[in-house]
């Protein structure tokens, strides 16, 4: 009883010193089903204009993996009205600059214009949405980009097959299995008509969410968006979302992966419940204990304290439906992986057995809470995260709240999920050494993807 | 009734549907005023002076602290302001680096020192927290001796990597030839030069620079200017000022011709472009808007540059070609260049010139200017979301004495320029004939079609004039039977070396790299006619064997098995045939004389041995007739020294291992040697 009281004490205490983040914002829905969200801040005359796809590698038909990273590219390929290459450039001479990128979850395009050019970013994003080109042409170029853009960025990259590996160990059996750059072999073997039937099934507004934030008048806005977006037809396929329901692995799976780097790595994965969970939340904790700033326990006992490891870092991958609690670790000169592997262990065995620090606890929650107020410093920013949360979770305005579920996160919760998830049965580990130390010529060509862009 | 409701709005929604004219763009409403956000500024009795601007949308507040020292001559000490803030930010007198850091953490907040600035970050809250702790650091550091240790190895660690960077080698170049190697801008960090450093250097640097009167204090975020004033008075104002003594800087001499400046770098596919020289751009010059608009039309950012479209959408010899022109107050850089494919370098550099060329001789279109004007505008308009935009135009202003208006007009100065303006300063600043070409390459391969650019000289990656390596210097009385014989007659003869059946030598090697020290072990089991095994130990990664008996070879380590075939089964032949320079050809190897080439400034033959796909290159010294290097492309650079008799056989005693697969070379030393002692052949296995 005393030790509840205790704790009431602390949950006080941490209410009192709370913040408050108030970012406004409307939301609607359009006949044809796309959901609206609009944030007005004028004190910058820019705006981003948004559009979130649900739909990522993990809607994928087996068979045909890459197929929403690869309409990322595609979208771009222009419409009608808009010619081939022409997307970047019409938005460049405007003064604008753009992106998209591709989760196992969702798609996400974006753009951030001079506000006076609020309806050239509608018309931009309500093209490729009601009839983007999808053509051999198109498809035949961005393959060549794909494939160049993976030799760069996955190929060539360090390590650059982590996400692959660990996804494929980790969620074998369920469509988190590949990771979004999927594979060439899909792409190059589907059909015209196969992007097609995508695109018709998942480009389609009732999956959309068209996000805005910045400088904009509210109702001229939302009678803009219903010039440009409402003659677009609801679609009329039914979007295939595939449960993830991970098997328990017999024990811990190990990998060897030989790679072009010179200093090797050692990666442990632990399978984590679905973003939004109260035991995500807990582990999003932990992830700040082991590895937020120069104080964290992997940085203080493995770099500086031991001198074992050149670098440690905890990088959670939180999913819709699932998720993985990675640890990164290189380690020195000297020192094996195999050894910082168990110091790792150690370091993550301890927490399921001791209680964190009072001052420690509360260090993660300041900590926790700083990154949370300082993170919307940008139109792009929120128009992203607004996006995210109601998609993700049918609530934009957890913008604003979701640091109160942080919050109630208690000591004995860390404790909790520590022992609760980090088990064998919810463990990858993988070891990357240098390929001079594997001479075989045929297993050089280890295939190695991964990545989300 | 929500029947007829829904009607009514879909109704409007095709009325409003029909409005909308898809087939064109649609047109821009009117540009709002871009207002740039107002900044206090008040200066201390010491000479701190204080840029505030007051930012309440979030509750977060930055203290940027910045010291005005001009540039910098490190010497033979180069690289030592790259590890100052290291040291520096290592705790205070009172508090330990833990200590420190953890109190940082503990309010989420974050603190940097550098060279020339200190600065912090924090939710307001903690305001006098942080200001505590950054001037607890700024007044009191510890200099740490154990931080200055870790900081020294991780700088030679970071300079080894650097070394096989061929982008990394030619910046290095870049400023050796267009200022010089003893200039602020042209200076190199070298493994020497980190060696150099002392604390005393760090202290030093600390005292003469960090005073309050060549400061600059920018606070930006969620605080009152009265209570700002308050508290840089309370933690600045007892700061005591200094003379500062700061150099003088020397401009660079002008390019009078365009030359070309190459390193070699055997290894590569690529070959990194760079054509730059020194240009007189200072922030406030009127040239400096249509500079900035000139370089978007010639390699700014994007696809739809003049480089990108030519060398990368239509000829497609590169991911990317750009080009930059700096500002600075004291020399800044032109700069164009690509990484482009072995085989394109000169047709690329020819295009280069071209584009160059042509932005000189004719005005640009319209629509570039248009496009160029409008993507500067946006960039503009997007860069002010930034907190701390507003403070960074106030330092500009402040430090290069421009007008107040100076960003405040901005814009209008972008509208003012034309296609004449561009052409006027393309003329002035763009020069292809006085320009230093720099190209990081294969030079066998790519050298040779450079020389229509200008005359080539070679460097090494720290800017050291050297040698042409693709010279080919044929000594018309040799043979490659003649240099093996003498290589066969230096090492012992081929009496003696025909005698040994078995060979046994042990090696050790010792490793210094993070602070750490490594011993490795490597025995090498050699026996007639082509028996070979190499165990080499690593201290808590266990034994490495690479095993090669008659024709099958095979690889352990980490308790895997991997057979070994194809390239690299020949090169496991070319290290298991014992003493084979006696007789090359008659087990298949392929050896052709290339010529003479410097190694380590001495000459040397080189022979060119070939099995099946691996091609050794190896070096014989002209003057003892031993081999001295031998460079096995991927499998890496060996180099021999030391030739000890042992035995009447003449072995080398270090041998150098230099590799892209390893993070630092390895020397071993032999230990001992066993000549014709049994060997089983199970060990072989």
């Amino acid at each position: 009883m005393t030790r509840k009281i205790s704790f009431l004490l602390v949950f006080c205490f941490v209410l009192f010193g709370a913040m408050a983040q108030n970012i406004e914002f409307e939301e609607y829905d359009l006949d044809n089903g796309l959901h609206v969200i609009l944030h007005q801040d004028n004190s910058t005359p820019i705006v981003t204009v948004s559009v979130l796809y649900h739909v990522g590698s993990k809607n994928e038909p087996p068979g045909r993996t890459g197929f929403a990273h690869f309409f990322e590219h595609l979208m771009f390929e222009g419409s009608p009205n808009i010619g081939r290459g022409e997307y970047f450039k019409i938005i460049q001479a405007a003064g604008g600059s753009l992106n998209a990128n591709t989760s196992n979850d969702r798609t996400y395009y974006y753009q951030t214009l001079p506000s006076n050019q609020l309806e050239l970013g509608l018309y931009m994003e309500s093209e490729r949405m009601l009839h983007a080109v999808i053509d051999s042409t198109g498809i035949a170029t961005q393959k060549e980009v794909v494939k160049e853009e993976k030799r760069l960025r996955v190929d060539n990259q360090p390590y650059g097959s982590i996400l692959e590996k660990m996804l494929a160990n980790a969620y074998k059996g369920t469509n988190y299995e590949w990771a979004p750059i999927g594979s060439f072999d899909d792409i190059d073997a589907a059909t015209d008509q196969d992007f097609v039937d995508f695109y018709e099934t998942f480009y389609v507004p009732n999956n959309a969410t068209l996000s805005i934030a910045g400088d904009i008048d509210v109702k001229e806005t939302k009678k803009l968006i219903e010039a440009y977006f409402g003659e677009i037809k609801r679609g009329t396929k039914t979007i295939p979302r595939p449960e993830i329901t991970a098997p328990k692995l017999d024990s811990t799976v190990t990998e060897t992966v030989f790679d072009n780097i010179q200093v090797p790595a050692v990666i442990q994965g632990y399978r984590m419940p679905a973003q939004g969970t109260e035991d995500y939340y807990a582990l999003q904790v932990l992830t700040q204990l082991l590895s937020g700033g120069q104080s964290s326990r992997f940085q203080k006992t493995l770099v500086d304290d031991k001198g074992m490891a050149l670098a440690v870092q905890a990088i959670p991958l939180g999913l819709e439906d699932g998720g993985l609690f990675i640890n990164f670790a290189l380690p020195n000169q000297g020192y094996s992986t195999e050894d910082l592997a168990a110091e790792v262990d150690k370091l993550v065995e301890q927490v399921k057995t001791e209680k964190v620090p009072e001052r420690e606890f509360q260090k993660l929650k300041n900590q926790i809470e700083s990154n949370f107020i300082s993170g919307y410093g940008s139109v792009e920013g929120i128009a992203e995260s607004l996006a995210d949360y109601h998609v993700y979770f049918g609530d934009a305005s957890l913008i604003n709240t979701e640091i109160e579920r942080y919050r109630k996160v208690t000591r004995e919760d860390l404790m909790r999920v520590a022992q609760k998830y980090f088990v064998p049965e919810n463990k990858v580990e993988l070891t990357y050494r240098p390929k001079s130390e594997q001479e075989k010529p045929e297993d050089t060509k280890v295939k190695k993807e991964g990545g989300n862009r | 009734m929500k029947k007829l409701f829904i009607i009514a709005l879909s109704c409007l929604s095709l009325a409003a549907a029909a409005q909308i004219d898809r087939t064109k763009l649609p047109e821009p409403a009117p540009a709002r005023n871009i207002e740039i956000g107002d900044y206090e500024k008040f200066t201390l009795k010491n000479g701190l002076t204080v840029i505030l601007v007051e930012d309440h949308k979030l509750p977060t507040l930055g203290w940027t602290l910045t010291f005005n020292t001009g540039p910098i001559t490190e010497g033979d000490k180069a690289g030592y302001t790259s590890i100052f803030g290291q040291v520096m930010g290592a705790g205070t007198v009172s508090k330990p680096k833990d200590v420190f850091n953890e109190e940082i953490d503990f309010m989420g907040a974050s603190l940097n020192v550098g060279s020339s600035s200190v600065s912090a970050f924090s939710l307001s809250k903690y305001k006098e927290d942080i200001l505590k702790l950054m001037s607890d650091v700024l007044f009191n550091p510890a200099f740490p001796e154990d931080e200055f240790d870790r900081a020294i190895e991780q700088s030679l660690t970071g300079i080894k990597q650097s070394l096989d960077n061929p982008d990394a080698i030619a910046a290095n170049i870049r400023g050796v030839v267009n200022y010089g190697k003893d200039h602020v801008y042209g200076e190199l960090v070298t493994e020497e030069t980190i060696n150099n450093i002392t604390m005393e250097d760090l202290k030093q640097h600390y005292a003469k620079y960090f005073k309050p009167n060549i400061a600059y204090l920018v606070i930006v975020g969620d605080i009152k200017k009265s209570e700002a004033q308050k508290l840089v008075k309370d933690y600045f104002g007892d700061w005591k000022s200094g003379d500062v003594q700061k150099e003088t800087f020397d401009m660079p001499d002008p390019v009078t011709k365009t030359n070309v400046s190459f390193v070699d770098r055997p290894s590569s596919v690529q070959s990194v472009i760079s054509i730059s020289y020194p240009i007189d751009n200072k922030p406030g010059n009127p040239d400096v808007v249509k500079l900035s608009l000139l370089n978007q039309i010639l390699g700014g950012s994007g696809l739809s540059t003049r480089l990108n479209m030519n060398l990368r959408e239509d000829k497609g010899y590169t991911y990317g070609a750009n080009s930059s022109i700096g500002s600075s107050r004291y020399s800044a850089i032109f700069n164009a260049g690509a990484s482009v494919r072995n085989e394109v370098t000169d047709s690329a550099l020819v295009q280069f010139m071209y584009e160059l060329n042509k932005i000189v001789s004719e005005p640009v279109t319209d629509e570039e200017l248009e496009m160029a004007k409008n993507s500067a505008k946006g960039s503009f308009a997007r860069s002010l979301e930034g907190r701390g935009t507003v403070a960074s135009f106030a330092l500009n202003t402040e430090l290069n004495n421009l007008p107040d208006d100076y960003y405040a007009t901005y814009l209008k100065r972008v509208d003012a320029v034309t296609k004449e303006d561009l052409l006027e300063v393309a003329k002035k600043y763009i020069r292809p004939d006085k320009a230093n070409i720099v190209v990081v390459g294969k030079a066998e391969e790519v050298a040779p079609k450079l020389q229509q650019f200008g005359e080539i000289t070679y460097y090494d990656a720290f800017g050291n004039v050297v040698e042409d390596p693709t010279k080919v210097v044929i000594d018309g009385d040799v043979s490659v039977e003649s240099i093996l014989a003498d290589y066969v007659k230096a090492i012992g003869g081929k009496e003696a070396l025909d005698k040994v059946r078995t060979l046994e030598y042990s090696t050790k090697a010792t490793l210094n790299m993070g602070g750490q020290s490594l011993e490795l072990t490597r025995t090498v089991y050699q026996k007639t006619p082509d028996k070979f095994l190499d165990l080499t130990i690593i201290p808590m990664m266990g034994e490495q064997k690479q095993v090669y008996n008659a024709g099958e070879a095979k690889m352990i380590a980490g308790g895997q098995n991997i057979p070994v075939q194809g390239p690299q089964l020949d090169a496991m032949k070319y290290f298991a045939i014992l003493f084979a320079e006696r007789f090359y050809s008659e087990v298949g190897f392929e050896a052709e004389y290339k010529g003479i080439k410097k190694v380590n400034g001495k000459d040397a033959h080189r022979v060119d041995v070939t099995i099946g796909a691996f091609t050794a290159m190896e070096f014989y010294d002209v003057e003892s007739g031993l081999k001295v290097q031998a460079d096995l492309g991927q499998n890496g650079l060996y180099t021999f020294e030391e030739y000890t008799n042992y035995d009447g056989i003449m072995l080398p005693k270090k041998l150098t291992v230099k590799s892209a697969a390893l993070p630092v070379p390895i020397q071993f030393v032999i230990q001992e040697v066993k000549v014709n002692q049994p060997i089983d052949d199970s060990v072989f296995n």
